[in-house]
């Protein structure tokens, strides 16, 4: 999603009572292909665009609230806005404490 | 240092009465004050165990020997007890056994040891080959035997350094270089590794053992001074009393200060909070401070023994000579010559500098060697003078900074950023746009000065960019600098986090904060001085700070800002404009609940401060202080500024082609559209201003409003048909003249951000309702609409946008609006 909606995303996730996230600065394209700035005559081209990749790990039931929340969030209705894709994840473990599945969430 | 933990049963008597008296020396001190006398200490109670089982076992035709630290007689907490046994040439199986016997007791009580069996002629050979085992037996001393065996080896690695010293310190400087890129600086690191990091332990030993290579004191050498000498012990002390309270600590052997750990030891080494400076900031900045004189005497004692010791430069020691024989230096490149050093040490300057004009003069020219400068201040705070010049810099020298992304120390991150700004001046980057940026600063003394400030805040108060303005004020004000550059640097310091911050968190689509960012800026100089500046910054923090991701965002907002400037959209006179119209704002707001009024103000697009009079911008407070339904309309109506026209104001939930409802509606209720303006707020509201007057009947009364909200709510429901009804009403007025052409034009040059169409057509009932709806159909986005009434013909100028917020440059989608513009207002 556009690097400016963390903060809103990170907030609607609080709203529906999710308390972690991981996020990660990425490059990359889709439909919102590169582009060429020009400053002062001196041309560069952006090939991947800065997006923000963020993860979320939570339990099935919760899975559609999630989506709904960051859809909203991140939502500038411009290209680029991104996507959400949800996958199932075999198992999750709490280094610290060895704790495993949804209570390692 | 073991817990000791229920020994076994059959634990030797010795080595029962070791860990006794090991666990008492622990406990005989608080944690942190195990410096080296309690070190000697236990190694005499390790010393006194080892000769005890050394003599039950008689064993014969061998020596025993401690080496390494242990080997000086001074053992920490959690080092091991390095052992070297040196033996007669011969079968070893009695060796073996002597070790077993020595050694397995003490491994099974849980102190760590470390053994080498040697013979003498191997341990000439390992010291040869491994430098690590030259050290620890240069530092080799006799425990038990009857020394005949050790002597000789001793003499054989003693040879093997003195045989030739600048081979041998050549390899001790290889190896600290080998050390500082795996455990990087004592001096700077927030999780430092106090043993082996540059700067530690390991630097102080490096000097013994060059004084055992050279055969003389190093005093007596002239490469050492008296000074330097105290100095090092103590930082010595220092560092090992901290590494002993890590060991205690932990209970292990680790010698990295790390952040869980620094409460504790600090707490345990006698720091306190204080207001400006946490007592973990305090632990830190004193081991970077202790770190720094090891780092600096050490490379001063190898420098020296590279170089010669010379007979120091005359320098004339005055504040400005100091500087004048550093900008020397820097010039020539390279580290400090020591006896530079030397003879600004000697002439040292022992109060706070006045700053004359040659003081002042010679500063700047200082920092116009850039990276040369940032070696040379360093040096000069090393010998404890920068902050006579300087004395802001107080507060940032060594104080640590816990971020994710900052690797050093304040003052060594200013002096980084100095640097960078200083290389990105010279020959810049392989970043064409830092090239041209480069180029187009003036007043680079203001950017380096910039540079060197920007930081100057983080005193431990809070807000680091208000204190830093303020204590950049200071500091320029004190070295009596005026005029542009310290204009430039003043400015700088205010506003160096802009660019980045708002090309990271903010859309950068959104033409009025481009606007806004391009009115703090000013110029395109100081654009260009900030975009150094903001690169500088980030390269002086780590290598995780200036990412391609970072940079490409920051670049593109430098390059829209600087096309703003060009086009003079925005400037200084843009600004000021825009802070008198939301002052004015405020003061019509007087009334109201400041802390609301103020959001107010931040929320209000600038193009709609500057543009619309601040009066009319305060009836707005009212209008927005509630979210607005899904379903309502709210509008807020007053005179305009010419004779019978209105300015109107509409609110409702964005939604595409919502502008051509309201022209729909507007045209049903009798209006015409003479300006629009449309905006949406953070909150996702449309904010549309229009200027109206009425078609037929000039004199618009709250009914006629009324009727308008009535309208559009409706056809936002979906309950009426805008289209149906606008022709309806169409067919009760004058045909419209065919003689009149209707010309479409597409401009992408006179902005920025939006294409400029323009459609001359002849007037009619809901024209610019048409209009509209072709450009909604097609995805584009309405920002400004201009109708301009020449008799008959209208001329209707668009600012528009795609869905990217980007202008339309794709022919087809340009030819298709042209086609549909026509076909609607054929009918």
């Amino acid at each position: 999603m556009k690097p400016h909606r963390l903060d809103e995303v990170k907030e609607a996730l609080r709203d529906v009572g999710i308390n972690g996230l991981t996020s990660s600065d990425v490059e990359g394209f889709g439909r919102q292909r590169g582009h060429t700035e020009v400053y002062r005559g001196a041309e560069y081209q952006v090939d991947f665009v800065p997006k923000i990749k963020v993860e979320v790990l939570v339990e099935d039931d919760q899975a559609a609230g999630v989506v709904d929340a960051i859809t909203k969030a991140a939502r500038t209705g411009k290209i680029g806005d991104g996507k959400i894709w949800v996958t199932s994840v075999d198992q999750v473990v709490r280094i610290r404490t060895g704790e495993m599945g949804p209570d390692a969430l | 240092m073991p817990e000791p933990t229920a020994p076994p049963a059959d634990v030797p008597a010795p080595v029962a009465r070791l860990l006794d008296e090991l666990s008492a020396l622990d406990r005989a001190y608080s944690l942190g004050h195990h410096g080296r006398w309690s070190a000697a200490r236990r190694a005499e109670l390790v010393d006194t165990c080892l000769r005890a089982l050394f003599v039950e076992a008689q064993p014969r035709g061998v020596d025993l020997v401690a080496l390494g630290g242990y080997g000086r007689g001074l053992l920490a907490p959690g080092s091991d007890v390095d052992l070297l046994i040196v033996h007669d040439p011969g079968p070893p199986d009695d060796v073996a056994e002597l070790a077993e016997r020595l050694l397995y007791p003490l491994w099974d009580a849980g102190l760590g040891v470390g053994h080498a069996v040697r013979t003498q002629a191997e341990c000439g050979e390992v010291a040869t080959s491994r430098l690590d085992a030259a050290t620890s037996m240069l530092d080799g001393r006799l425990l038990a035997g009857d020394g005949r065996l050790w002597a000789g080896a001793s003499d054989l690695v003693r040879a093997g350094v003195r045989r030739d010293p600048s081979a041998f310190a050549a390899r001790l400087r290889e190896d600290a270089r080998a050390r500082a890129e795996r455990y990087g600086a004592v001096s700077a690191l927030l999780e430092p590794d106090l043993k082996e990091g540059t700067g530690g332990l390991r630097d102080v030993q490096t000097l013994g053992w060059l004084q055992t290579a050279i055969e003389a004191p190093l005093e007596d050498a002239g490469l050492l001074r008296a000074s330097e000498r105290a100095a090092l012990e103590e930082a010595d002390e220092f560092l090992f009393r901290a590494r002993s309270a890590i060991h205690l600590e932990t209970r292990r052997s680790t010698d990295r200060l790390l952040l869980e750990l620094q409460p504790a030891i600090a707490g345990a080494m006698g720091f306190l909070d204080e207001p400006e400076l946490l007592a973990v900031d305090a632990l830190m900045r004193a081991v970077f401070d202790h770190a720094r004189h090891v780092q600096h005497v050490v490379g001063s004692v190898f420098d020296r023994f590279d170089h010669g010791t010379g007979q120091g430069a005359a320098i004339e020691p005055t504040p400005a000579g100091i500087l004048e024989a550093l900008t020397a230096s820097a010039r020539a490149g390279g580290a400090i010559p020591v006896s530079v050093l030397d003879a600004i040490e000697a002439g040292a300057v022992v109060e706070d500098v006045e700053w004359s004009e040659r003081v002042r003069e010679a500063f700047l020219e200082l920092l116009r060697t850039g990276s040369g400068a940032a070696v040379a201040l360093e040096s000069l705070d090393r010998t404890g003078l920068l902050v006579r010049y300087l004395p802001a810099w107080a507060a940032v020298r060594c104080r640590p900074q816990r971020d994710p992304y900052h690797r050093y120390s304040v003052d060594v991150h200013l002096l980084h950023a100095l640097a960078a700004a200083g290389d990105l001046l010279g020959d810049a980057a392989d970043d064409p746009l830092a090239a041209q940026a480069a180029r187009a600063v003036g007043e680079r003394d203001g950017l380096l000065l910039g540079a060197l400030l920007h930081d100057i805040g983080k005193n431990g108060r809070g807000n680091h960019v208000a204190e830093g303005v303020r204590i950049a004020d200071e500091t320029l004000d004190h070295i009596g600098l005026t005029g542009p550059s310290a204009e430039l640097a003043r400015f700088l310091v205010a506003e160096h986090l802009l660019l980045s911050d708002t090309a990271t968190r903010r859309d950068l689509e959104d033409d009025d904060l481009v606007l806004d960012v391009a009115a703090t800026v000013g110029t395109p100089e100081r654009l260009a001085a900030l975009y150094l500046l903001t690169i500088a910054d980030a390269s002086a923090t780590g290598p995780l700070a200036w990412t391609p991701w970072r940079a490409t965002l920051v670049r593109e907002l430098v390059a829209k800002v600087q096309r703003v400037l060009e086009r003079g959209q925005a400037g200084v006179e843009t600004a000021e404009r825009l802070s008198e119209r939301r002052a004015a704002v405020r003061d019509a707001l007087a009334k109201e609940d400041p802390d609301e009024v103020e959001e107010f103000v931040e929320r209000m697009p600038p193009s709609v401060v500057l543009g619309v009079a601040p009066e009319r911008v305060a009836r707005h407070f009212a209008l927005l202080s509630t979210p607005i339904g899904a379903v309502e309309v709210r509008t807020l109506a007053g005179e305009g500024s010419r004779p019978s026209t209105y300015d109107l104001t509409v609110v409702a939930a964005d939604r595409p082609g919502l502008l051509s409802m309201i022209a729909g509606a507007l045209s049903l209720s009798g209006l015409s559209i003479l300006t629009a303006q449309v905006f949406t707020t953070d909150r996702g509201e449309a904010l549309d201003l229009f200027e109206v007057e009425g078609a037929f009947d000039p004199v618009v009364g709250e009914d006629r409003w009324r009727a308008f909200r009535g309208t559009l709510r409706r056809a936002i429901e979906g309950r009426i048909s805008l289209d149906h009804r606008v022709r309806e009403k169409r067919e009760h007025y004058p045909v419209t003249r065919h003689d009149i052409p209707l010309r479409v034009s597409v401009d992408n040059d006179t902005s920025d951000f939006f294409t400029v169409i323009e459609v001359s057509a002849p007037d009619r009932i809901g024209l610019l309702f048409d209009i509209t709806r072709s450009l909604a159909e097609l995805g584009l986005d309405v920002h400004l609409a201009k109708v301009a009434t020449y008799g008959e013909r209208v001329v209707d100028v668009f600012y528009v946008r795609d869905e990217l917020g980007r202008q339309v440059d794709d022919p087809d989608r340009l030819s298709e609006l042209e086609r549909s513009v026509r076909t609607r207002l054929a009918e």
